[in-house]
């Protein structure tokens, strides 16, 4: 082909997704190429993405871009199978190489708006067997990002505090992508095996520790976030028990209003199973609709009825799965010590709390 | 792109002519008559697809590709880092490799199902109409459960490993709220919403200690009888198929553990001279090979077993837990049998580079 024409590379629209218009070919270049089949055609033109041939890779051995060629009137059209990537430069071989073009996609410019919403646990102190952080974002995001973009460091003198959270691929996300959940390394939480004896329990007792969100952290839209976000706890002592719904404490609404059932736990709870892992039954075993909300530092949790309590029996119900910050729950401690009595898991996937609504407030029964 | 035919014979199997809305790409496993299932952790959902895969290759074949990711990235048109590897799997029959590929992340983020025939061509399996049925994998409510309609819908399980077992897809998974240990089993064909049952698998370290932990990996092996898996918490446990009855909560022998800051990523299980063995790798850790015979023969660990740990390099006996052996093959990131001549393994180069590459059971 002959080399000192110019030829041009644009972006240009084709079934509903980017491609690329080469044009300024000759007329015989035209004519030559038009009669070619599609794999000839492919073999004479290569499209690949300029980094991986920056990075030395060998455009002979590599496959080209998944995709296929055209003639489109005066130029040649390049659909690709996979959209281009914003932002990407991509370059044209011709016969080999013996010509390179190379083209820039467009990145939209944007200013930040994705931020950390919250971080739970919301209060102030952990227990040294803390299982789980949850990182609320006010956007979908995009995954793989939690083990980069998340740091511990000691709050004290700032030294960085390796491995503390779980590596995970796939990463733990709701559906919609806005929450991440984050485990710590439950090897060394777990109290014998090898990780917990070799390299201790991911955080001190008494030293308090800063989890910061970098604002690396890319949304969905690739972008990173408007501001980075931290939450500095103090670590208390290992929490080793199951919850017991007998030791929380109800403050029963009266009958015909429609004032919340508060309930003050004896320590705080886990907040997203709190979401529903809890529920309010009237005396005939039916689930009342209404408002859920969750206390300061997940330590209560309430429920505002849509319509005014009925005098009589009710019941909280309680699933059993319902965890605290160390994983413990209604069934298990987290790490069962099988020689202790105390220890001994509850069987039942739920336990009911009976409450009266009284005209006058009342107490559990 | 690999164009798919109208397959016959699978009606048996429930699967319907369309298009797979494919969220997400996650855990391949291969099932009857070439049925590809797919873990779909976007879209919360096992996809059980007819790849139209006709070619009968004459025996097993090897595959051998250096730079496996830079190729990918070329043929998907992006940057290496853009390439996500999450898994591989050998047809029986044709013995092409079938690769799930994320492209790219965010809302850029592309599933890919990719091909790669026996001589090395890369290519892409259309989902344009193929035969497919789906099952959901969202967190399956207790009948009795009257919260239905109140439920947050915030609770997921990421699939984390699969395998199909005579009429059962057996689904590892973690939950991104409770910690357990939960397999699900879901019947195959798909029939209906869901209609798996569950089980959870408990441990004890050292005589003491029960817990559960997601299990990250896991390898059927001993005819399929037999289940070796690997926990997040990082203990190798085994337990057998013949215990699981619904409702039953399953305890699993600790057999050996896989020391700290260390994750297991893959099993595999493969025989040599009428003797099975299992590979694990892991992201710190060399590759270990087991003998299945050794692990039947090991009680369970009642003290720390720290081997691996205490020389990680080099080739050990480990005083405590199953015997075995560590194998010269680093960054070894994900495993797949050949169809019974060697192991197919990815392996990721001190430079980041992944290569594919094919090592003959006699060779392990």
């Amino acid at each position: 082909m002959t080399q000192h024409r110019p030829l041009a590379l644009e972006w240009s629209e084709g079934q509903g997704r980017a491609c690329l218009r080469i044009s300024g070919w000759t007329e015989k270049e035209l004519s030559e190429l038009g009669g070619l089949t599609a794999a000839e055609l492919a073999w004479r033109l290569v499209i690949l993405p300029s980094a991986l041939l920056e990075s030395g890779a060998d455009s002979r051995t590599v496959p080209p871009i998944a995709g296929s060629f055209r003639i489109d009137g005066d130029a040649v059209s390049f659909l690709p199978r996979f959209p281009f990537v914003d932002g990407a430069s991509y370059s044209l071989l011709v016969d080999g190489g013996a010509e390179v073009h190379t083209i820039r996609r467009p990145a939209p410019e944007a200013a930040p708006t994705t931020e950390v919403v919250t971080i739970y646990p919301s209060g102030g102190e952990v227990p040294l067997n803390l299982l789980k952080v949850y990182v609320h974002f006010s956007a979908p995001m995009s995954e793989g990002w939690g083990d980069r973009a998340v740091r511990v460091c000691r709050e004290d003198n700032g030294e960085p505090l390796v491995g503390v959270f779980l590596p995970m691929e796939p990463e733990l996300w709701d559906p919609e992508r806005q929450r991440l959940t984050m485990l710590l390394d439950p090897g060394r939480i777990k109290r014998g095996l090898v990780p917990n004896q070799e390299a201790g329990y991911p955080l001190d007792e008494g030293v308090p520790v800063r989890i910061t969100i970098g604002s690396d952290f890319r949304d969905a839209a690739g972008h990173p976030l408007r501001d980075g976000a931290e939450k500095c706890y103090q670590v208390g002592e290992a929490l080793r028990a199951r919850i017991d719904p007998a030791g929380w404490d109800c403050r029963v609404p009266p009958a015909s209003s429609v004032e919340p059932l508060v309930v003050e736990f004896d320590r705080p709870l886990d907040h997203a199973m709190l979401q529903h892992c809890l529920w309010v039954c009237d005396g005939d075993g039916v689930p009342l609709t209404g408002q859920v909300s969750v206390g300061p530092c997940e330590k209560s949790w309430s429920f505002q009825p849509e319509k005014a309590w009925r005098e009589g029996r009710h019941q909280l119900m309680v699933d059993s799965s319902l965890e605290d910050l160390a994983g413990n729950s209604l069934s298990r401690v987290f790490d069962r010590d099988v020689t202790e009595e105390v220890d001994s898991p509850e069987v039942g996937r739920r336990v009911a709390v009976d409450f009266n609504c009284t005209p006058s407030p009342g107490r559990p029964q | 792109m690999v164009e798919s035919s109208t397959a016959s014979g699978l009606g048996e199997f429930g699967l319907e002519l369309g298009t797979p809305a494919l969220k997400s790409v996650g855990p391949l496993a291969f099932g009857p008559k070439g049925i590809l299932f797919v873990g779909d952790n976007v879209g919360a959902a096992i996809f059980a697809i007819d790849v139209a895969d006709a070619e009968v290759a004459s025996e097993p074949h090897p595959i051998d590709l250096e730079k496996f990711d830079t190729s990918l990235a070329a043929y998907l048109g992006c940057s290496r880092e853009d390439v996500n590897i999450r898994d591989m799997a050998v047809h029986p029959s044709s013995q092409n490799v079938y690769v799930s590929v994320m492209r790219g992340s965010g809302d850029a983020a592309v599933p890919v199902i990719i091909q790669l025939k026996t001589d090395g061509t890369i290519g892409d399996v259309s989902l344009d109409g193929v035969h497919f049925s789906q099952s959901l994998i969202e967190d399956a409510a207790d009948e009795d459960d009257p919260r239905l309609v109140s439920r947050e819908k915030l609770r997921t399980v990421t699939v984390t490993d699969m395998s199909y077992v005579d009429g059962l897809l057996l689904v590892a998974g973690t939950s991104n709220e409770e910690f357990s240990s939960t397999l699900r089993r879901i019947p195959f064909p798909f029939v209906g919403d869901t209609q798996s049952n569950s089980l959870e698998i408990f441990h004890v370290s050292h005589g003491k200690y029960e817990s559960a932990a997601p299990i990250r990996a896991f390898v059927p092996y001993q005819g399929k009888n037999r289940i070796l898996a690997s926990y997040t918490c990082t203990p190798v446990v085994q337990f057998t198929l013949g215990e699981f009855e619904p409702g039953k909560q399953v305890m699993g022998k600790t057999v050996a553990e896989l020391g700290a800051h260390n994750r297991p990523l893959d099993l595999v299980s493969f025989e040599r001279d009428g003797e099975e063995y299992l590979l694990v790798c892991n992201d710190r850790h060399p590759l270990i090979k087991i003998a299945c015979k050794d692990i039947d023969q090991q009680g369970p660990l009642t003290v720390p077993d720290d081997s691996l740990d205490s020389s990680p390099s080099d080739p050990v006996t480990p005083g405590v837990g199953v015997p075995r052996e560590i194998m010269p093959h680093p960054g070894v990131k994900r495993m797949a049998n050949l169809n019974g001549i060697g192991v197919l393994m990815l392996q990721e180069d001190a430079e980041g580079n992944s290569h594919l590459r094919s090592y003959g059971v006699a060779t392990l």
